[in-house]
């Protein structure tokens, strides 16, 4: 051993760091520097683009100015065109993540509670889940015309098969100690359902909406592209094929802000909706 | 041996207090002086949320403290001087009871052929040669602690962490365990920082008793533990055994009802 007054020289020094010594400002600090990091990636995106396109490094053709493209969207306002597409699209995108919430929320049931019902169907579904869904869009429109429903149903099919697996994956998995614990007070049923079942799965569900949502937006897009006369979709590519790239870019601003809100949508009525879970998400 | 006594002590904790600060600011520990010896067995006791853990998780570097500073005089020449056991095990269950315990040496860094030579001998010290493949969650919890314990001690750390790490077993599997420990300590006496709720798994197996108070936690007491060394299990039916078990819940037993009374929960 090496001879000590104090302290030896290889001694670890455990201090209070800068968390510590004045929790409050790092707090603020911190939460200042995440929210300012938040706006400052597109803001530098956007300015970058901007400069970009003034400076003539790219063909304005193709990339015009965010500026050009904000101009635009004012007129596409003003017009009622944008208010048009969105709620058309929007209520497609609603109607078909409905639909396939519900479907896959009973399939889930029906396959996760019945091991006879999962036997019959799982195989069946899991191998019509790997089909691309965009791919039978041309067989819905032969059988349900140029209507809503084909587009609606494309989206609802879409959903279905998340839901489905996943909230089905929940059910399997709930611990045995809680479906123990709530048949050992007489629960069998519905009151099984009601208590155990269905909060176990609940958190896996809302993780799935917010999942689905987002592609449920992609979906009705690339519907839209191919066949509609009004949504962001057909807004898209109509301009596309008139030349109109600064029409295009607001088609595609509007859509990821579309995916955004309804995504955090979701999400917020997830953590109202989940008390127990919000205690897991740490700062 | 580690446990001739060297001039300086291993552990100085000097003045350490710590606060959360989440929705309210908590208290965990108001102002703390302890100091370990280089060899020595300390027990921390006290009721829940007394902070016992906060400390051991100190000196593990894994939170800071709030005020006051702590000094570990090591060795030198290794990435840290502490090991972990934990209350849960915390073994991962996507490795095997091999790939676990040879964990902490990768961390270490030390070369493969002596991480596993090492590997091995803690696993058939510990009974564990025979689920070298396993993983985990097929072993009970008492193996999973093994594995645990394994996986600390294959490091030879200079200081041994234990945060109630017999507290998930049931009885006789922590009675087993304890006995373990005593012979495993006795082996190699190395500092144990040793963090319980149990009076009687305190005098069996520590040199030093530190007694703390409900939140803010702060030391109450301490006292030594006058059983000679080597210790055996059968210390406990010493009438000084019960002696100081009644003495020390004595002391005990107005924190621990403060503590629930205040919903002293983690």
């Amino acid at each position: 051993m090496t001879s000590q007054t104090e302290t030896s020289p290889t001694a670890l020094r455990i201090e209070p760091g800068m968390a510590e010594r004045d929790p409050s400002t790092f707090l603020r600090r911190r939460g200042r520097v995440e929210f300012a990091l938040s706006l400052a990636t597109p803001i530098i995106f956007v300015l970058a683009w901007e400069f970009a396109s003034r400076m003539g490094w790219m063909d304005k053709r193709f990339f015009p100015a965010p500026t050009n493209i904000f101009d635009s969207a004012v007129n596409m306002y003003q017009t009622g065109l944008l208010e048009k597409d969105l709620i058309a699209s929007t209520l497609r995108i609603l109607a078909g993540f409905a639909l396939g919430v519900v479907s896959g929320l009973i399939a889930a049931l029906a396959l996760g509670l019945s091991r006879k019902t999962r036997a019959a169907l799982e195989p069946f579904l899991s191998a019509l889940y790997t089909v691309p869904k965009l791919a039978l869009l041309p067989l819905l429109l032969l059988i349900f015309g140029l209507g809503e429903f084909p587009k609606v149903l494309l989206v609802a099919m879409t959903v279905f098969f998340q839901v489905w697996i996943s909230c089905m994956e929940a059910i399997l998995t709930i611990p045995e100690t809680y479906k123990e614990a709530a048949r050992s007070f007489g629960a069998k049923g519905w009151s099984m359902f009601r208590h155990v079942t269905w909060p176990a799965l609940l958190p896996q569900l809302f993780i799935n909406m917010r999942i689905s949502i987002g592609i449920a937006v992609l979906v009705i897009v690339g519907v839209e592209f191919v066949q509609a006369s009004e949504g962001i979709g057909y807004r898209i590519w109509h301009s596309w094929s008139l030349f109109q790239a600064n029409r295009m870019y607001v088609g595609i601003c509007v859509v990821a802000i579309m995916g955004y809100v309804f995504g955090y949508a979701v999400r917020w009525v997830g953590i109202w909706a989940l008390p127990w879970t919000r205690a897991r998400t740490k700062v | 041996m580690h446990g001739t006594a060297s001039s300086a002590p291993k552990i100085e904790i000097r003045g350490v207090a710590k606060q959360y600060h989440s929705a309210r600011t908590v208290q965990a520990l108001s102002k703390v002086d302890l100091t370990i010896a280089d060899g020595e067995f300390v027990c921390l006791l006290g009721p829940s949320g007394c902070g016992k853990s906060t400390i051991l998780r100190m000196l593990a570097r894994l939170h800071k403290p709030s005020d006051g500073e702590i000094i570990i005089n090591t060795a030198g020449g290794r990435v840290t001087p502490t090991a972990m056991v934990f209350q849960d095990y915390a073994v991962f269950p996507w490795k095997t009871i091999e790939q676990n315990v040879r964990f902490g040496l990768e961390m270490a860094g030390v070369p493969m052929p002596e991480a596993n030579e090492r590997t091995h001998r803690w696993l058939k010290k510990m009974g564990l040669s025979d689920f070298a493949k396993n993983y985990p969650p097929t072993l009970s919890g008492g193996m999973q602690q093994r594995v645990s314990i394994a996986r600390a001690l294959a490091t030879e750390p200079e200081i041994l962490l234990m945060d109630e790490p017999f507290a998930a077993l049931d009885a006789q599997h922590r009675r087993i365990m304890q006995e373990e420990l005593l012979q495993l300590w006795q082996e190699d006496r190395r500092t144990v920082v040793f963090v319980t709720h149990s009076i009687e798994e305190a005098i069996l197996l520590g040199d030093r008793i530190v007694v703390m108070s409900a939140r803010p936690g702060r030391i109450m007491a301490e006292f030594n533990v006058p059983f000679a060394r080597p210790r055996s299990p059968e210390i406990r039916t010493d009438p000084h055994f019960a002696q100081l078990e009644q003495e020390i819940w004595n002391m005990l037993r107005d924190e621990v009802e403060r503590a629930y009374g205040e919903g002293g929960h983690k």
